[in-house]
């Protein structure tokens, strides 16, 4: 197999050189480092030494002709295979050591244009071809794979470099290539594309253990954007652009117009002084509050909207003890008149529906529920069973929400599966011996759950208690946090202002909720004929991730057969 | 227009000095008849002469102090560094003499003199050829620095660095001398210095960067923009005097700032960025300001020079680090 020597960088940083001489013929036998060919760069003659022992099969062109760096220089016979790698360039002079390499670019040589194996890794010397994935007379498209190759690290594909017909492959399943050696050539020029640009300077072997620099050398055409020099001179030059006429193509400005205005006017330098974005009213835009990160940081810990801050920082920045201020639910300080004019629409926010109503900031306990919800929305799996419990045998009286609880307690000794945390992340539960309650309380701030706990150790009596003093402590606001948390099961006594079934939340870790619906009289078929009896709608939601259908079914059966029950 | 190069820029705003102000020579190694190590300087000794394009020995402090000389006197000096570590030895005159005339001589002596200097990594050369100094000149009092990102910028900018009345070094970033073309007309029109330009307008986060970084920057933006984040991008431009006010601007319009830069972390000009919209800015800030720079180690061999410089992946990281904080 022959092997191709490109042109190396010769230490110069420009892109090709000329052939002053040929210091071999056609069927010469060379040494690695005999002289092959004195070159002229644009600083100097140098002699280009051959990479390898073997025969020269072929000269790339003759005295006078210029060649591109990384184009075919020499063809070598057989014995160039045995050659690990190209040769270094010779050591540059050394204070010039910086020189251009071409960018990584298939050159064109004789027949077609030959596609060299990139560097597949990080320095890797070679790799082997696995398969082929196409087949001379192919034709194939840019960044279709052509081979499999294996390197020291993976199998990976390659790319072709452009669309063209495969002319030639070089090797077979098994050949190990050189990383640089021609891999494959493309039928004539390979088609309308030149190689695109691999931005890979270093696979070429003309940096391998020299220390020449390698300057990119591309041919990206752009136009300056005029746009950004004439800003940056009216900013310097204190010019506001808003008041100067262009001269330019199409009314552009010119950066002689700048000058021209800043020439004329001094007046407009105040005009341009105030760049600075205002402060926006939409609070859309978080920039139009002033507040620093850490600020920022509390009040998104507490819930609190900047909008509803007072800003008794200086500059109208806004303080931390503005955000707690706002926090615990002091009326905002903000008494703007109402706006008159309603503001833009903006991306997504709620529009104010007339000129004296706007969105209110949700926080607090309110903003607590939304994200508690959100939570629940995006990790419980959740689905609800609906079924009456008949309780008719109550006694006039009757404690119903004391008979809940009891009735999530009986159940729970049942079917303890629903009594229960889960972590679906870690795949872990954690089944209760007790039982905590938690009770959803409506208030008009909002939802608060409220924890009766240890409630399987207590009586009716005890359970009403507890309920009643948690109660009172959330219509004081002296509801701790300790009152909040630790529930095992949640309890929604909905019933109690209106709604029959529902479809309960479940709040993680917890699995399981019971909504009580609002009773009704229903005509029944007794042993004692069709009677007037009590029905109480139940609904059971359970995080099916943590319990099956069948635990469910047998906790709520649980729950109606002890709320049944006459006392 | 001629598509150019940025190192054809830099050749092409050089000829138009040497031809429009008779004040202005050209000194260093290798600048003459050489061309200089990167062709900065090629045809101009052949076209000026050689008493205005001065091949000098190999000695950059005495390069320096020539210049400090020569402007000192009247003329007006451009002298090529062929790297910007290879400054390091002419730091004594950048330091004590080039940077404080001025003040020394109460304003009597002004020193209108440039210093060019190849910077930065990315073209796998030797680690003293790829160094990032701006930092540790910009942090000198009296001078100006000045860092191009594309051609017409580096055409810009040096007629104005030239034509300053105080001393500018002019960092070129060697990367790009060659990746990119810009048509430019020469025209002889300067850019503003110590002023930033938006290269780009966005509502969600400001990327600021300079010299080669910016292309990594717009790349970033770009994909940004696909992903649904709208980045502003600043070109610093002059790294000192830093306008400042254009950065707080748009921070105050987006709320977010990461600073790219291919210096090494502690120290970079990135910090002292952080550091002044963190002083005037913070009540804009949602997030913690993002630097993306290189290591603190010395530049690697090439092999490893992509995983110091900042890459288009990184900057998408950080900047959605940045976005999506909470």
């Amino acid at each position: 197999m022959a092997y191709v020597f490109e042109l190396p960088d010769l230490g110069e940083g420009l892109p090709d050189a000329t052939i002053v001489k040929w210091l071999v013929n056609e069927g010469d036998t060379v040494k690695t480092d005999q002289p092959i060919a004195e070159m002229e760069t644009a600083k100097a003659v140098v002699e280009v030494p051959s990479p390898v022992d073997g025969t020269v099969l072929k000269l790339h062109g003759k005295a006078g002709d210029v060649i591109i760096t990384h184009a075919p220089l020499v063809t070598f016979g057989e014995a160039g295979k045995k050659a690990a790698a190209p040769a270094p360039a010779p050591a540059p002079s050394m204070h010039a050591q910086v020189a251009a390499n071409a960018e990584k670019a298939s050159a064109t040589s004789g027949g077609g244009e030959v596609f060299y194996l990139p560097d597949l890794g990080e320095g890797l010397p070679d790799a082997t071809i696995v398969k082929w994935l196409v087949k001379e007379g192919d034709t194939v498209k840019t960044d279709q794979p052509i081979a499999e190759m294996e390197t020291a690290k993976a199998v990976v594909e390659v790319p072709s470099p452009h669309d063209g017909v495969i002319a030639k492959l070089h090797g077979k399943a098994g050949d190990v290539i050189i990383t640089h050696a021609p891999l494959v050539t493309f039928a004539g020029k390979g088609g309308a594309a030149k190689a695109e640009e691999k931005s890979e300077p270093e696979a070429k072997g003309g940096d391998a253990g020299t220390v020449v620099g390698a300057v990119q050398v591309g041919n990206t055409i752009v136009a300056e954007s005029s746009d950004a020099v004439v800003r940056a001179l009216a900013k310097k030059l204190g010019v506001n652009l808003a008041s100067v006429k262009g001269s330019g193509a199409g009314g552009k400005i010119t950066q002689a117009d700048v000058k021209g205005a800043a020439g004329k006017s001094t007046a407009s330098v105040a005009a341009s002084a105030s760049t600075m974005p205002s402060a926006s009213v939409s609070t859309d835009n978080p920039l139009a509050f002033r507040a620093s990160p850490a600020v920022r940081k509390l009040a998104n810990e507490l819930g609190v909207d900047l909008a509803n801050c007072e800003t008794s920082g200086p500059k109208g920045t806004i303080t931390r003890d503005d955000v707690k201020a706002a926090s615990s639910g002091k009326p905002a300080a903000r008494t703007a008149a109402p706006a008159t004019v309603q503001p833009a629409a903006s991306g997504g926010r709620l529009q104010p529906v007339s000129v004296t109503v706007h969105p209110e900031a949700v926080r607090g306990v309110r903003r607590a529920m939304a994200q508690a919800m959100t939570h629940s929305h995006q990790t419980v799996v959740p689905v609800t069973l609906m079924e009456d419990a008949n309780i008719s045998r109550w006694k006039k009286g009757e404690d119903s929400l004391a008979r809940y609880v009891r009735a999530l307690c009986a159940a729970a000794k049942v079917e303890p599966a629903l009594n229960c945390w889960f972590d679906g992340e870690n795949m872990e539960r954690l089944v209760h011996p007790a039982v905590h309650v938690g009770i959803a309380v409506d208030t008009p701030d909002g939802l608060y759950v409220p924890v009766v706990k240890d409630a399987h150790n207590k009586s009716m009596a005890d359970l009403r208690g507890d309920v009643e003093i948690l109660r009172k402590k959330i219509a004081e606001k002296a509801i701790k946090p300790t009152d909040l948390s630790g529930a095992t099961i949640t309890l929604s006594n909905y019933g109690s202002i209106a709604g029959r079934y529902g479809t309960p939340i479940v709040s993680p870790p917890q699995v399981a909720i019971l909504g009580c619906g609002r009773f009704r009289n229903e005509l029944k078929m007794t042993e004692r004929g069709i009677e007037n009896q009590r029905m109480l709608p139940l609904s059971l939601s359970f995080d099916h991730r943590a319990c099956t259908g069948g635990e469910g079914a047998r906790f709520l059966a649980a729950v109606i057969a002890d709320l049944e029950k006459p006392e | 227009m001629p598509a150019i190069t940025l190192i054809e820029a830099v050749n092409l705003a050089l000829a138009h000095e040497l031809k429009r102000d008779n004040d202005v020579v050209i000194l260093g190694e290798d600048v003459g008849i050489n061309g200089g190590v990167f062709r900065a300087t090629n045809g101009l000794a052949q076209k000026f002469g050689e008493d205005r394009v001065i091949d000098t020995p190999l000695a950059e402090s005495m390069i320096a102090g020539l210049a400090v000389g020569m402007a000192a006197q009247g003329l007006k000096p451009i002298a090529e560094m062929q790297f910007e570590a290879f400054m390091m030895p002419a730091y004594d005159m950048i330091y004590n003499h080039i940077a404080r005339m001025r003040l020394r001589t109460r304003g009597r002596i002004t020193l209108p003199m440039v210093i060019r200097a190849p910077w930065g990594g990315g073209i796998h050369a030797p680690e003293h050829h790829s160094d990032s100094p701006e930092a540790q000149c910009a942090h000198i009092p009296g001078l100006k620095v000045v860092i191009p990102s594309n051609p017409s910028r580096a055409y810009g900018l040096l007629l104005a660095a030239i034509r300053d009345p105080d001393p500018v070094l002019f960092f070129e970033p060697k990367r790009v001398y060659r990746i990119v073309k810009h048509e430019i007309e020469d025209n002889g029109e300067e850019y503003p210095l110590g002023t930033c330009f938006v290269d780009r307008e966005g509502t969600d986060i400001t990327l600021v960067s300079w010299g080669a970084m910016m292309h990594e920057t717009l790349q970033a933006a770009d994909k940004l923009e696909q992903q649904g984040i709208s980045a502003e991008v600043i070109d610093v431009a002059t790294i000192s005097p830093l306008d400042i006010d254009t950065i707080l601007e748009s921070v105050a319009k987006t709320g977010r700032l990461c600073i790219v830069c291919e210096a090494p972390r502690s120290g970079s000009w990135a910090s002292e960025i952080a550091a002044q919209v963190s002083e005037e800015g913070l009540f804009h800030l949602l997030a913690p300001i993002g630097r993306v720079t290189g290591y603190d180690t010395t530049m690697p061999y090439y092999k490893l020079e992509k995983q110091f410089m900042p890459s288009v992946d990184r900057i998408i990281e950080e900047a959605r680090r940045l976005v999506e904080y909470k």
